[in-house]
């Protein structure tokens, strides 16, 4: 029985792969890596320039995958009171207290996007660590549950004035960061800027069939795929060694270049942080069709799910993005499986 | 009387030797009388001396040409070069050097005369060991007009050294007149010589070696050469999933050393596009990623592996290491 759900909900999943890549072109790879996370059921944090595409990536996902759907845009001013209820003053002149929006679809809720993510103060960064890591919500003398949320979020390291820095422990909710960048094809780009059909963007969100995916049986399959895809002990080896390597890379043998590497990492990858490494390349498996995880799976997952854990010394957090990809790339090059 | 006239005798024959003692005296004086010397803007001098300065013994002839050229109308006197002849002298004292042959050539120029005088003296000195000596100054006389001016064409200084080395030969011992010359013997250098090769040629092999990571010729003992032997070694166990997993393993550690870094079915690309010499056995190698993918990663009950895979795994090893030498690899059976 489980065969069959998993061969079906394969061709749900790269359908809505489909329907993405129809919308916002030129980003097969982030789409693969947004559409493992779903099925992982894990959160991801989009970074990239402004406007490249991050938000109607994220509106087009949350349009294919159904379910309650609310959006909060991050404000220096933005406190978490605001993601739970807000006031008003009613037609009868009284004061009415209304859901806000984490609470406003219940335990429907499906995605939950935050966009601009780093223009909130620490205080929300804190209360969205419960709700992404728990999925409920203790409000009105009352606990909430969100069993299908996932959390989108986005970010653009360019602009520095009036941003905070996500805390690590923040970061490592998430199970993936994605950056988005300007697609290279010159082709494409040259649909970009000439299509008009790119430039409306609730329209061009429209387009994407809604609820491909049914959002309330996700965790489900989700639950049947960790369960059926298989790794094996050399698998496991060689995972147990990707961890090493992300504490003491020196013990493979990586350099980066112009860094001491005794000095470069505090702290690696997390155990929450393997386990979903591990989580997201099942999945990468599975929609490839296998039955067991393979190296190429964790390659496919490794950058996006392991780079930002990673916490580096401070005289290194400047180079932090140049520093991370060559450092795991590094990683990947020097331990082998098996 | 008689004694008075042999004392007049004694006299005038006193007076006459006096006499004759001063008109020789007067004449040596006059022979003396240093002319001046010639101006030396009138006279541009080169000499092309002999080509070593040292090493000359007894018998031996140097010559060294002047070039004089003398301004016009002041002429060289042919009188006043040097005599055939005549024996050198230094302080008075004979310092064995002989002028042996001399010529002279003239060349006229417009405004001057050049004179080539090549001088050749021979060597009747010698000693037991190295002493200075010198090819000694000459004095010529140039005219111009009614007046004469001497001009000096200067000393060359080189070295006379002994026909053997100093206490090595006796000629006391061997006075044979029928042997010839006493040579040196070498032979104590030229063993030092041959032993000295013998270290240079074992050191620069053992360089070659060292150079060639340790192989004797140029991409032998590459890592799918040392992969084959040991998987030769391998085959000699039966065969079990265990031995299979230790050759694939090998083979794995030979693509990564290859390389420099890890190889997987997905930088394939990346191992071919570095190693094209391995380009004709990619399908091999994709069967050999798919075999190893199969054996650690997606085992399966229904799979069995036996015989069959570990000869084929040996094989594709060979092949691989006839790539790497740039070798055709054998066709695969």
């Amino acid at each position: 029985m489980s065969d069959r759900q998993l061969a079906d909900w394969r061709e749900h999943a790269l359908k809505l792969e489909s329907e993405i890549n129809k919308v916002v072109v030129g980003q097969e790879s982030p789409i693969r890596l947004i559409t493992t996370a779903i099925f992982a059921r894990g959160h991801v944090l989009l970074e990239g320039d402004v406007g490249v595409g991050k938000t109607t990536l994220l509106r087009a996902f949350t349009r294919g995958i159904g379910g309650g759907y609310q959006r909060i845009e991050g404000t220096i001013d933005l406190m978490p009171n605001d993601l739970v209820y807000h006031t008003y003053l009613g037609e009868d002149g009284k004061p009415h207290v209304s859901p806000g929006p984490l609470l406003m679809s219940g335990e429907d809720l499906s995605i939950f996007f935050f966009n601009e993510i780093n223009r909130a103060r620490p205080q929300v960064h804190s209360l969205l660590l419960r709700v992404m890591a728990e999925r409920t919500l203790t409000a009105f003398n009352k606990e909430h549950h969100f069993p299908h949320m996932l959390v989108f979020a986005d970010r653009n390291q360019v602009e520095k004035e009036e941003t905070f820095d996500i805390p690590s422990a923040a970061r490592d909710r998430f199970m993936m960061e994605i950056p988005i960048v300007v697609p290279g094809d010159p082709a494409i780009r040259e649909e970009l800027m000439f299509n008009p059909k790119f430039h409306d963007v609730d329209a061009l969100v429209g387009t994407v069939e809604p609820e491909v995916l049914e959002f309330d049986k996700v965790n489900g399959i989700a639950r049947i795929i960790q369960n059926s895809i298989d790794a094996s002990q050399t698998l496991r080896r060689y995972a147990l060694d990707l961890w090493t390597a992300t504490k003491s890379p020196e013990l493979f043998g990586v350099q980066v270049s112009g860094v001491e590497m005794s000095r470069l990492i505090i702290s690696g990858a997390s155990p929450r942080g393997v386990g979903m490494l591990l989580s997201a390349a099942r999945v990468n498996a599975w929609l490839n069709n296998r039955t067991a995880v393979v190296p190429e799976d964790i390659h496919a997952v490794f950058h996006e799910t392991i780079a930002h854990r990673l916490v580096f010394s401070p005289v290194y957090e400047m180079r932090r993005t140049e520093i991370a990809r060559e450092l795991l790339s590094g990683i990947i090059n020097g331990v082998s499986a098996p | 009387m008689k004694t008075a006239l042999a004392y007049m005798q004694k006299i005038l024959l006193q007076c006459v030797a006096l006499c004759l003692l001063l008109s020789a005296s007067t004449a040596l004086m006059a022979d003396e009388i240093r002319l001046p010397a010639l101006d030396p803007k009138l006279a541009k001098i080169s000499i092309v001396e002999p080509e070593r300065d040292s090493g000359y013994t007894v018998g031996d002839l140097l010559t060294r040409v002047v070039t004089l050229e003398i301004k016009k109308p002041y002429k060289l006197l042919d009188t006043s070069l040097p005599i055939v002849g005549y024996e050198k002298r230094y302080q008075g004292q004979i310092i064995g050097i002989e002028l042996r042959d001399i010529s002279k050539e003239e060349r006229e120029k417009a405004d001057s005369t050049v004179y080539t005088i090549a001088l050749t003296y021979q060597v009747f000195t010698r000693n037991v060991v190295a002493k200075p000596a010198a090819l000694p100054p000459e004095f010529v006389k140039v005219q111009g007009g009614k007046d004469i001016y001497e001009y000096r064409i200067p000393s060359w200084n080189f070295r006379i050294s002994p026909i053997a080395v100093f206490g090595e030969v006796k000629l006391e011992t061997d006075l044979s007149p029928f042997r010839g010359p006493v040579q040196k013997t070498d032979k104590q250098e030229r063993i030092i010589l041959n032993a000295a090769l013998v270290v240079l040629a074992l050191a620069a092999l053992g360089l070659v070696y060292i150079l060639g990571v340790h192989a004797w010729l140029p991409r032998m003992g590459g890592p799918f050469a040392r992969a084959y032997r040991e998987l030769r070694k391998l085959g000699k166990l039966p065969a079990s999933d265990e031995t299979l997993k230790l050759g694939l393993g090998r083979v794995h550690q030979a693509f990564n050393a290859s390389l420099g870094s890890s190889v997987f079915s997905g930088n394939l690309e990346q191992f071919l596009q570095q190693k094209p010499v391995f380009a004709a056995i990619r399908h091999d190698i994709e069967q050999f990623f798919d075999l190893s993918r199969r054996v650690f990663f997606e085992q399966s009950d229904a799979q069995q592996f036996g015989a069959e895979q570990h000869e084929w795994l040996r094989r594709f090893t060979r092949r691989c290491r006839d790539c790497e030498r740039g070798l055709k690899p054998e066709k695969q059976v």
